[in-house]
């Protein structure tokens, strides 16, 4: 199993170190104009505006998107053209096996991405914002949604990259970001994003499995 | 041991065998008491699946050609059995059909082939019939 | 545990509507070599798919180890080994990355044998393995699924791109595995000297059916091609069955027929012929007029 992960993971290092660049980069940039920001605030530009959220939230959130989308439906595409499950299936594994180690491999680098944002926010968040009236688990109850938004991306990507080219799921990606994106801000991060998301996923995992298990390789 | 596996014989590929090995014995190439290689030497060696050179084996064991001993191998039977005789005959018989066709297609009389003949067999010293 | 260590069931394969397979039955016992030959596109390639579970089947089943197709298990892998047409290798990787891919995946790898094996066939670690000439990919194709020391070896076309003293080294190491107890080989191939050398049982595929399955040193006697002079022209009918092939010209037939014996010859007498002599038929010969005719069936 560990060595089954190692190869998606080594196979798709582009991926990972794409997350990981892409978290430091924000964080970098995201540090200087936090720790100004009363500063930049009595010069008249404040942030806290919606169109500096929409300008700047919307196109990230889409870059990370696609991203993760095109993460996705690359692993299928690949080991579609490539022939490595029709190899690998005559080996010692089960077909399951390959596929959750694909799956964990994706998960794996969403957490790249994820974890290190989450934890600078947080940090930042303490030192510099104004008192935001935070409720216990608030982070932690936005870091779910956002993994689950995430995931079910990059569900959509397993689902369409296995029989078509890459174009179709950035396609996918892009309308996602249409629909998530406004669900979100309008439910808030709660409980219904995370029924609606945990449903969409199981769906989109149970149809990936079952064209895994049966097509011919 | 040398085999040659004829692809575009009519004959099945134990029986070549067979039929290389009585050459060999009746020619004198493998004598009295000699041992043969084993089944699994041979196959290695020529690449032949080793049950086909079971079979063979077996074969010229049923036919008094040659004997396994258990644990030792097989070995080329004593000469001297009546059943090799026969096979020495046809051999031979065989042969000499296909000089004596050749004979007639020459036009050779047979005083002269005899003739021939009998040079061939003084030249190798072939001995006088035993008594 | 079942004798038969691969089992197909009445199995048939559509390919968008075209039948491929058309109801293939065949049997192979433990510690047997079976030679399956059939001309390109015959499904040969299929059927060995089919059976590891890599395509489905449209009707029918198949069993490898006791095991239904659809349904092999992880360690059952780990007991057969497989070369495929075409070297299934994943082509953009160095040879030494797939080879400790294979080996970490595997549960039982011969070191030894493996490292010999790479040795005698001088493959490069540090190349990919689409840089490799074909036969080097046939090599380590071969290598790989031997040193999981398999019970059971399915080999599709394992010579392809093999040249001559490869092709012979393949046949040693094939004897030499299957002296070695209980294993099995199932394998595909073109080049017949190969297949008559190391066969016990044949199968011959020809228009989506088994038309021969039998001990391979039965074959040669089973099928009888015969060249009988009549005194004034030859009959157009003999009233044989299992004719495979039949060609008169003028006084002169010639025929080859299928699981001759005295009834047939009996039959034959009574046409009275003048003459009637046998041509001897090699593994090829009986090959192309079986795959080129009336499908006869030779089986047992």
């Amino acid at each position: 199993m560990f060595a089954l992960i190692k190869r998606e993971i080594q196979d798709h290092l582009v991926y990972f170190i794409g997350a990981a660049a892409f978290a430091a980069i924000f964080i970098l940039i995201s540090i200087p104009v936090v720790g100004r920001y009363e500063s930049i605030k009595r010069q008249g530009y404040d942030y806290r505006t919606p169109e500096f959220t929409v300008g700047i939230g919307v196109p990230v959130v889409a870059i990370v998107i696609i991203g993760i989308c095109a993460m996705g439906a690359t692993q299928m595409y690949l080991d579609r053209t490539r022939k490595i499950s029709a190899l690998l299936s005559t080996l010692a594994v089960s077909r399951s096996r390959i596929l959750l180690a694909r799956i964990v491999t994706g998960i794996l680098a969403i957490l790249t991405l994820l974890v290190p944002l989450t934890i600078a926010a947080v940090i930042l968040l303490r030192l510099y914002a104004p008192p935001v009236l935070m409720y216990p688990g608030m982070v932690f109850e936005i870091f779910i949604a956002v993994f689950l938004m995430a995931f079910a991306c990059y569900c959509i990507g397993l689902q369409t990259g296995w029989n078509s080219g890459k174009i179709i799921p950035t396609l996918g990606g892009i309308a996602l970001t249409c629909i998530f994106v406004p669900l979100i801000l309008i439910k808030g991060f709660g409980v219904h994003i995370v029924v609606i998301l945990v449903l969409f996923i199981v769906a989109s995992l149970i149809r990936t499995w079952h064209t895994f298990m049966t097509t011919s390789l | 041991m040398q085999f040659r596996i004829d692809n575009a014989s009519g004959r099945p590929v134990y029986q070549q065998i067979m039929d290389q090995i009585k050459r060999d014995i009746a020619m004198g190439r493998l004598i009295k008491n000699e041992k043969l290689p084993t089944v699994r030497q041979l196959a290695g060696q020529i690449a032949i699946n080793p049950n086909t050179i079971a079979k063979a084996y077996r074969q010229l064991e049923q036919q008094g050609i040659i004997v396994t001993k258990a644990g030792a191998g097989a070995f080329v039977a004593n000469l001297d059995s009546s059943l090799s005789r026969s096979v020495r005959k046809k051999l031979i018989s065989e042969e000499l059909e296909r000089i004596a066709v050749d004979a007639y297609h020459m036009q050779i009389d047979r005083q002269t082939l005899l003739e021939w003949f009998d040079n061939a067999v003084v030249k190798f010293n072939l001995p006088s019939k035993k008594g | 545990m079942d004798q038969n260590v691969i089992k197909v069931e009445n199995l048939v394969k559509y390919f968008d509507g075209r039948c491929v397979l058309d109801g293939i039955n065949l049997n192979v016992p433990r510690g047997c070599i079976y030679g399956l030959l059939g001309r390109n596109g015959s499904g040969k390639t299929t059927i060995i798919r089919i059976l590891l579970g890599l395509e489905p089947p449209t009707r029918g089943q198949t069993f490898l180890l006791d095991a239904e197709s659809s349904e092999l298990s992880a360690k059952l892998h780990s007991r057969i080994g497989y070369v495929a047409e075409g070297h299934n290798l994943i082509q953009n990787y160095r040879v030494g990355r797939l080879i400790k891919l294979c080996k970490d995946l595997s549960l039982q790898w011969n070191d030894e044998f493996f490292n010999h094996l790479i040795e005698t066939f001088r493959l490069p670690a540090d190349r990919r393995v689409k840089e490799l000439s074909i036969g080097m990919r046939a090599q380590l194709n071969l290598a790989l699924a031997m040193a999981i020391d398999p019970e059971l070896l399915i080999f599709d076309d394992p010579t392809l791109g093999l040249d001559t003293v490869a092709r012979r080294q393949f046949l040693e190491l094939a004897i030499e595995l299957i002296q070695q107890q209980g294993r099995t080989i199932l394998f595909c191939s073109h080049i017949l000297s190969d297949v008559e050398r190391i066969a016990d049982r044949i199968g011959i595929l020809a228009a989506g059916k088994l038309v021969v399955d039998c001990p391979l040193e039965q074959l040669k006697e089973r099928v009888k091609k015969l060249r009988v002079i009549f005194p004034e022209s030859a009959p157009p009918n003999l009233y044989l069955t299992e004719i495979i092939n039949q060609q008169i010209d003028g006084r002169e037939m010639v025929i080859t027929v299928a699981n001759w014996n005295k009834q047939k010859q009996t039959v034959l007498e009574t046409f009275k012929p003048s003459s009637c002599t046998e041509i001897p038929m090699s593994l090829e010969d009986i090959f192309i007029e079986c795959t080129n005719s009336n499908p006869v069936s030779i089986t047992g």
